[in-house]
């Protein structure tokens, strides 16, 4: 958003700018950003890091037989996400289970860390979505090649197709394979992105109708409840899609 | 005294059983709104980046060779397919999941009886 559409809009006294807090800035100062100046954005991918950690490395430090609130919620997310890896690709899936564990605490950190007022939803970003679903896409396309040899490109070869239509649908099928990667990442960020905007605009309302502002308070209560469940959801179904690729790939006959 | 219990007693005791074990049963597993709205949103998007996929793929072969309208053609045709291909394993996808929730559902009230 540029600087003049902004002092209009604030002159104007109704003053909705639901995309401004997806912009990125630099923590110190105002200068340019280079690709190592510390932004909000890391600080907040950051924070979800530590979320993590402390979740799972200071939440279960006593290490009890009967676990503690805080620990049992790191064993019961543990048992989650494994029993997911177990249903869908079987025991020998299980190898992979610390990427799998690892993308889905990140995804679930950072929406609801986006959820506190004044932070920064980093998985609102398509950057941060198409890099967690680009190391899922990589990983599972090397371990099909590796596991498999060059027998993986199979997975594209319609073999009961009649001969002369197999390079088309070679190319269709290709083309699918990527397109699911990139799916996932928008749906993840425009999920999270669409959420807040919503949020941000209904906030807009509230500053701007005085006594009235009860009904668009109520709303936003409405969907934060709604954006709560969404960020539960996302990462879930961002981890689901993560395995059933890793079942493709070592599985790869359909 | 008898030894045989009243059997009006028992058929009372029978349909408290009854009651209590209805009571909590599991509710039926069932779709929500929002699956249903981010499922629609899913097959849209699929359809949308296959075909933006594959026009992407064909701009940029004809831009390297220099035969600018055959390779966009052609590859924006494939990308719709691949676009149509996915929604339609989607598609399939969820349909497996929905006939795996009504047995699911069904097994779970005999068990009930």
């Amino acid at each position: 958003m540029s600087t003049d559409t902004t002092t209009e809009e604030a002159t104007s006294g109704f003053n909705i700018q639901p995309m401004k807090q997806f912009e990125i800035h630099p923590l110190f100062g105002d200068g340019a950003i280079h690709w190592y100046t510390p932004t909000n954005a890391a600080l907040w991918m950051g924070l979800a890091v530590f979320c993590a950690y402390l979740l799972l490395v200071v939440g279960s430090r006593g290490r009890a037989m009967v676990p503690s609130r805080s620990q049992s919620v790191a064993e019961m997310t543990y048992g989650f996400v494994r029993k997911m890896i177990e249903d869908i690709t079987g025991k020998e899936g299980l190898k992979y289970f610390p990427h799998i564990m690892t993308a889905f605490l990140f995804i679930l950190f950072a929406n609801l860390l986006g959820l506190l007022p004044y932070s920064f939803s980093t998985t609102s970003q398509i950057a941060v979505t198409g890099v967690l679903a680009m190391t899922v896409f990589l990983t599972v396309t090397i371990l099909g090649f590796v596991i498999n040899g060059p027998g993986f490109i199979k997975l594209f070869w319609v073999s009961s197709a009649p001969l002369a239509l197999r390079p088309v649908l070679f190319l269709i099928e290709l083309i699918s394979y990527f397109v699911r990667p990139v799916s996932h990442s928008i749906r993840l960020g425009g999920n999270l992105m669409a959420g807040h905007a919503v949020v941000k605009v209904f906030a807009g309302f509230a500053g701007a109708l005085g006594i009235g502002a009860i009904i668009p308070i109520t709303a936003i209560v409405a969907v934060y409840g709604l954006e709560l469940l969404v960020a539960f959801i996302q990462a879930y179904v961002f981890t689901i899609l993560t395995v059933v690729y890793l079942k493709d790939a070592l599985h790869p006959a359909h | 005294m008898t030894d045989t219990p009243d059997p009006e007693k028992l058929e009372v005791l029978d349909q408290r059983i009854k009651a209590a074990k209805a009571a909590i049963a599991p509710a039926p597993i069932r779709e929500s709104k929002y699956e249903k709205v981010s499922l629609a949103w899913r097959m849209v998007l699929e359809l949308v980046i296959g075909m933006a996929m594959g026009m992407g793929i064909g701009f940029g072969l004809d831009s390297l060779i220099g035969t600018l309208p055959i390779f966009l053609i052609l590859f924006s045709l494939l990308g719709f397919a691949a676009g149509i291909r996915v929604m339609m394993r989607t598609a399939e996808e969820v349909q497996r999941q929905k006939v795996a929730r009504v047995a699911k559902n069904e097994t779970a009230q005999k068990g009930q009886k």
